[in-house]
């Protein structure tokens, strides 16, 4: 599904500059893949790019096959290109992403908020979001906006989001990370439960990695280094 | 594949009616700047255009009078009369004997009525009320109430000459073709034909007049006018008149300095309203802009939600301005409600004072 070798993504602020570095990376259709370690090890910059929401600084090569019978897309190519849309029609057709808080759009209600991957598509209703609503058991706030909800609820809602439009791929940046563990855990048991009924790759930032491990998903390896100067950070991830 | 533009801006929509108290402090900002703007903007209108409408409404303004007599002929003042800057002008017989008694049967007084040579497009005189032949006159609006009369009635013209030692007093019958405003002419007087004023000069001059049976002596046909009657096309065209007279050598008296004045102030007027708009839309950009960008600001990480659902940058564009776009024509009606309520307070309290209004709506 992606194909990731020699991605390089270098930031630099402030004379402090972070580097992460993907030598090799291979993710299967319907995987579930785990991305663990502590803040700012850059975990959320390679979900982003694998959300083509980011451009890498350097490519060797970043394809991506959202499904078998087509032929794999040459991300790098249409990053070197400009071609945003095309990279936005990607992620509206293949991508669901859910955000460490939720980023529900507080004017739109639960069910709206839910619908709105699908709307974008053009999807009409089937009933998939009142089903995901009842799994996720927030079935009674369809109606109610997101400031009704508690956090736990709305994380809830921002999963059914995600996965309404049935993406191929669904990418969750810590989605429990501002949750109590006890919820934290119940969220992410039920959200791996729908994401494996669903049969969706799934890509899971994370730094609980105790309950993640239980849950059954591989985890990436990857390690830190500081430069001797301390002035490069540099994370290499490969998998 | 794109998203069409409707749900962007029908999110936007939501999204702004949803924050409609922030909304509103943005539109309430905006029409602060624009209502004092637009009050400004009435009362010059108002005041100026006041003005200058009274110049331009008012013929007298237009008039251009010599101010001592001459000796004009016919080809001297049809030449006149036919510059495009002219719109109305006959030959003024000398006052002496421009004037005549009448009296009517329903009065019992005789008045001394001046007698002001009018013809066609006269602009003291409403279309179609013109004094004609050596019988139909236009009555001032004082003489016809001295007298009683009204359009359609009759009237006794009486004068007197000293011909060859003796007294002479002879008879006309007129008629009163219409009587003329108020505002035309103030004093007792009757605007006639020149025709009539010609026929009237003769005789007090000792001339015959046959077709009106009166003797007299033979006279000259080369007839001179010691003055006339001018109007300029337009209040703009009355100085370069004036200096085209100064030119010929007449001295004329002329409303150029009050138009002038006028016209000045307008201008003075126009271009402080002009600075007060240009720092006025420029305070109304950078609210507008300044809501823009706080919005785009504040709205980061929900714009970015609607870029993570695949939203196309230029529809995620399309979000902000349509906000603002909301905002604009909100503050916009909003200052408009306010300047409507405050020039009507305005005109309400100088209606006492003055018949114009003062503040005008943009529309006029």
């Amino acid at each position: 599904m992606y194909h990731l070798r020699d991605v390089v993504k270098t930031r630099e602020a402030e004379g402090v500059a972070f580097r992460l570095r993907v030598p090799s990376l291979q993710i299967a259709m319907g995987e579930k893949i785990a991305l663990t370690g502590e803040s700012g090890c850059g975990k959320s910059t390679l979900l982003d790019m694998l959300a083509f929401l980011l451009k890498p600084s350097d490519t060797g090569a970043f394809c991506f096959r959202p499904e078998t019978d087509i032929e794999p897309v040459d991300v790098d190519a249409y990053w070197k290109a400009g071609k945003l849309n095309q990279l936005g029609d990607l992620r509206k057709r293949h991508l669901g992403y859910v955000i460490q808080t939720g980023g529900l759009l507080p004017y739109l209600t639960v069910r709206e908020n839910m619908n709105l991957c699908r709307r974008v598509l053009g999807l009409k209703p089937d009933g998939t979001v009142e089903h995901l609503a009842a799994e996720l058991g927030i079935a009674d706030h369809l109606n109610k906006l997101p400031d009704a909800l508690s956090t736990g609820e709305r994380q809830r809602v921002a999963i059914g989001r995600a996965l309404a439009h049935k993406p191929t791929i669904v990418i969750a940046d810590e989605p429990t990370a501002s949750l109590d563990p006890y919820a934290a855990q119940k969220i992410m048991s039920h959200f791996i439960g729908l994401v494996e009924e669903l049969n969706i790759t799934v890509i899971l930032a994370s730094h609980a990695w105790r309950y993640i491990k239980k849950l059954g998903l591989r985890q990436l390896n990857h390690r830190t280094v500081r430069s001797a100067d301390t002035n490069l950070t540099e994370t290499i991830v490969s998998g | 594949m794109g998203i069409p533009l409707v749900k962007a801006f029908r999110l936007a929509t939501r999204d702004y009616l949803h924050e409609w108290q922030m909304s509103f402090c943005f539109v309430i900002a905006l029409a602060a700047v624009l209502g004092p703007m637009m009050v400004l903007f009435g009362l010059k209108f108002g005041i100026v255009g006041a003005m200058v409408d009274q110049l331009i409404e008012d013929p007298r303004n237009r008039e251009i009078r010599p101010v001592s007599s001459g000796r004009y002929d016919r080809g001297w003042l049809e030449t006149v009369g036919a510059r495009p800057d002219v719109s109305f002008l006959v030959p003024r017989t000398r006052s002496i004997a421009a004037t005549i008694e009448l009296s009517s049967e329903g009065s019992a007084r005789t008045v001394r009525a001046e007698l002001i040579p009018s013809a066609q497009g006269d602009p003291l005189l409403p279309p179609g009320e013109l004094p004609e032949g050596v019988t139909r006159v236009v009555l001032s609006h004082s003489i016809a109430e001295k007298l009683q009369v009204g359009a359609g009635e009759t009237l006794n013209g009486s004068l007197v000459r000293q011909f060859r030692g003796d007294k002479e007093r002879v008879h006309l019958p007129l008629t009163v073709a219409a009587v003329a405003p108020a505002q035309a002419f103030s004093r007792d007087g009757a605007f006639v034909s020149v025709t009539l004023l010609e026929t009237l000069e003769d005789f007090r001059d000792g001339r015959a007049v046959p077709s009106m049976g009166w003797g007299g002596d033979q006279g000259g046909s080369n007839r001179t006018y010691p003055s006339f009657r001018l109007y300029a096309r337009s209040i703009h065209d009355v100085a370069g008149l004036r200096d085209a007279f100064t030119d010929l050598g007449v001295d004329v008296h002329t409303h150029a300095a009050d138009i002038e004045r006028v016209k000045q102030m307008n201008r003075n007027l126009t271009a402080i309203y002009w600075a007060i708009a240009v720092i006025g839309l420029f305070g109304f950009s950078l609210s507008l802009g300044a809501n823009l960008w706080a919005n785009v600001d504040r709205k980061r990480k929900e714009l970015s939600i609607l870029r993570l659902v695949g939203f196309r940058t230029m529809d995620i564009a399309w979000f902000p301005m349509v906000q603002a776009l909301y905002t604009g024509v909100l503050g916009w009606a909003l200052a408009l409600g306010l300047y409507q309520a405050v020039a009507r307070i305005i005109n309400a309290m100088m209606a006492s004072s003055r018949s114009v209004g003062c503040c005008r709506t943009i529309t006029r």
